[in-house]
């Protein structure tokens, strides 16, 4: 029986093998790491791949402003088989109809991931894509100047209030946080883990209404403004990216800002020297909340047989516990999706333990086709409030006024007018 | 006769062929779409994608809905920017090219120089500008503080400056071109005509106004009807300046569109914008030509 059994499993893996080798697939990613190492470690794993399977992996890289040309495969079946989804896309694609459903359990099963990455996969309670790496924002602060100016790393959003004034009158103004401004495409996740830590939410339990104008919203944008308001953080940061925000506090000119894990290999890259150790995500009335992002690996279902069980194949290949913790730890310093390749040594540390943990309860924002359209309704207006502080005209009417339109706006996304 | 006339429609068959493929039918599919509900959902099997009649025109018009009111905002920024940066570019390109069309030393190394602008790449040159720009460690701020023009760094990429910010580098930017072509314009007037009018005793206001500008009148029109429509276009430098979300006081009707068929996916109510971006642009063209024929005639 037990002989029968192993026969049978070489056969239904020769077959899957025969089936997919020989084929080739295109794999596209954005640039995880910097792009000659990226384009030497996909080839490499690549080349192993194909030892072990017959299946040739093309790679190429894309831009984060690419996501058309994704669009664009899905619609013409001309592109990757395999690709890289930003969490909040894959709902939006998956809409589409143009991603192939997974089964997670032929990727190791649910539990093998991190919750809030695996929903970001789903759409109307069905998989279609794989978590691949996760990332989330903790506070990084800078050791040297906190000592100088006699703080402890702050617990609850109001202390981090009183230890940046503390900062201020040592270091002078704007030197106590870097925040992102109207430059950053990714300034509502900022915004985000400050609302959900004062009880507010993006959505209703059911996804049908927006409810992120709630005064916990209002409370959470008036916040973020405050900290350039009260000159904790310089006034320039209403015009920052993230990147310049990030860059304000890695030279070592703010004490703090909230960051992610790949801006370790900048710390490292551009001033290793300075001296900064990181802690979660400040409590709000209702506890610490984070943000849960990252990237899952979709498939495009506009493909032959042959191609989408090679591009499974990739996928598989590509979230083992031993590639993805090589994938993360040695190029890109996100954080594995796949929870059991944190099982490396490696994410012992004392950082990377708070990013897991944070990363525990982090939350992801909800897996709906709208929520690409309506990110970028309450980005504008989050925008919006920004200028209006620059322009002198903010006041805590028109930031409940701007998030009331927003509102309003995503509303009617949700309705389908 | 007949048989040239059928030669010069052979001869002219493979660019109708080519404009019929790259110009007529992306248009024809633009227009056609902008009457569908073509969105996210229904881009993969666009044929079935339902029709809309024109709500997608009268989003684009309705002042409370919020598509109307960013396209009506964004005609505003649109006509505002190209009013200055059009007019303003114009003067200082006049004023080079006269300067230029004097014999001096080394003035066609000086020719050469002034198109550097010109010939910068957009997102090189407009982030260079973005640098200049930033308010806490920018150099214009810089200079303003060192001059004493103003007592504490201004903000130019966000709030009500970033329309000033985007027509000075787009100034800086278009002017050469402008320039270069009235230079042409100006080497085709013969000399002979400013001595002619010298001896009849034309000061040089006059000798300006009565020749120089007369002989550029063909040249400044299609320089003006260039501007005009590149004006309509721009979108390059507000993007590079500003990021994706370029914020109230700038955004321009192709911030506008692009936004909402790459964010939104809402390629319907992008096409319409689109659609109708095209039929202003055509109807000021003709207009312009009408009038500057009819003056032209008088």
């Amino acid at each position: 029986m037990k002989k029968r059994l192993v026969l049978l499993t070489l056969i239904l893996t020769l077959a899957v093998f025969s089936i997919a080798s020989g084929t080739e697939i295109l794999f596209w990613s954005m640039g995880n790491a910097p792009s000659a190492l990226h384009y030497e470690w996909m080839e490499q794993k690549a080349a192993e791949f194909e030892a072990k399977t017959g299946i040739k992996v093309v790679y190429e890289e894309i831009g984060w402003a690419d996501g058309p040309r994704i669009m664009n495969a899905l619609i013409t079946g001309e592109g990757a088989h395999v690709f890289q989804l930003g969490t909040t896309w894959n709902p939006e694609y998956a809409a589409t109809d143009g991603l192939v459903e997974i089964d997670i359990d032929e990727f190791g099963g649910a539990d093998r991931f991190f919750a809030a990455n695996l929903e970001s996969t789903t759409l109307n309670g069905k998989y279609y894509g794989v978590p691949w790496f996760a990332e989330t924002r903790v506070l990084f602060y800078n050791t040297q100047m906190f000592e100088e100016a006699g703080v402890r790393p702050p617990q609850t959003y109001e202390q981090l209030l009183d230890v940046g004034k503390k900062i201020i009158e040592v270091h002078g103004e704007g030197r106590a946080i870097a925040t992102a401004g109207t430059g950053a495409w990714d300034l509502i996740h900022n915004w985000a883990i400050i609302l959900w830590a004062h009880g507010g939410d993006m959505l209703n339990k059911t996804n049908t209404e927006a409810v992120f104008n709630s005064a916990a919203g209002v409370r959470a944008m008036n916040y973020w403004v405050s900290l350039v308001d009260t000159g904790l953080a310089s006034k320039a940061c209403a015009e920052y990216n993230q990147p310049q925000a990030d860059a304000a506090f890695i030279s070592g000119e703010t004490a703090m800002a909230f960051m992610g894990p790949w801006n370790i290999a900048d710390i490292v890259h551009d001033n290793p020297g300075l001296p900064y150790s990181v802690v979660e995500p400040p409590a709000g009335p209702y506890g610490r909340a984070a943000f849960s992002g990252g990237s899952n690996l979709a498939i495009r279902n506009n493909a032959s047989k042959a191609e989408i069980k090679a591009a499974k194949e990739w996928v598989k290949f590509l979230v083992s516990d031993d590639v993805l913790a090589d994938y993360t730890k040695n190029l890109t310093n996100m954080i594995p999706a796949n929870k059991y390749a944190l099982d490396d040594p490696y994410y012992n540390t004392e950082i990377w333990q708070t990013f897991i943990k944070t990363l525990g309860y982090a939350t992801a924002y909800p897996p709906i086709p709208e929520w690409g359209k309506i990110e970028s309704i309450i980005q504008t207006n989050f925008g919006n409030v920004l200028t209006d502080y620059v322009d002198g005209t903010f006041s805590n009417v028109t930031s409940k006024g701007y998030l009331d339109a927003a509102a309003a706006e995503v509303n009617a996304v949700l309705q389908g007018n | 006769m007949k048989n040239v006339r059928l030669l010069g429609y052979i001869f002219i068959l493979p660019a109708v062929i080519a404009m019929i493929l790259v110009h007529i039918i992306p248009m024809a599919w633009g227009i056609l779409i902008s009457f569908k509900d073509l969105t996210i959902r229904t881009i993969r099997n666009w044929q079935e994608a339902p029709w809309c009649g024109i709500d997608n025109y009268i989003k684009a018009f309705n002042p409370v809905s919020t598509v109307g009111q960013r396209f009506m905002r964004s005609l505003r920024n649109i006509v505002f920017y190209g009013f200055f940066t059009i007019s303003i570019g114009f003067f200082i390109a006049l004023g080079v090219a006269l300067l230029l069309n004097k014999p001096f030393i080394g003035r066609t190394f000086v020719r050469g120089v002034i198109l550097i602008p010109y010939i910068t790449p957009d997102s090189v040159a407009y982030n260079f500008w973005r640098f200049i720009f930033q308010s806490r460690i920018g150099i214009l701020n810089e200079m303003l503080l060192r001059i004493g023009i103003i007592q504490e760094p201004i903000m130019w990429l966000v709030g009500r400056n970033t329309i000033w910010a985007v027509i000075i580098a787009s100034i800086w930017k278009g002017w050469p071109l402008t320039s270069l072509m009235l230079l042409a314009g100006l080497q085709t007037i013969p000399v002979e005509l400013y001595e002619a009018a010298r001896i009849d005793g034309a000061n040089a206001w006059q000798c300006f106004r009565y020749i120089t500008l007369s002989y550029l009148k063909p040249v400044i029109k299609t320089i003006m009807i260039m501007n005009i429509l590149w004006n309509f276009h721009a979108y390059n430098q507000f993007v590079v300046l500003f990021g994706e979300n370029v914020g109230i006081h700038a955004e321009v009707p192709n911030t506008l569109i692009m936004r909402e068929a790459f964010d939104n996916y809402n390629y319907g109510q992008e096409s319409a914008l689109s659609v109708i971006l095209m039929l202003l642009m055509l109807t000021i063209t003709v207009v312009y030509l009408y009038v500057f024929r009819q003056r032209a005639e008088e």
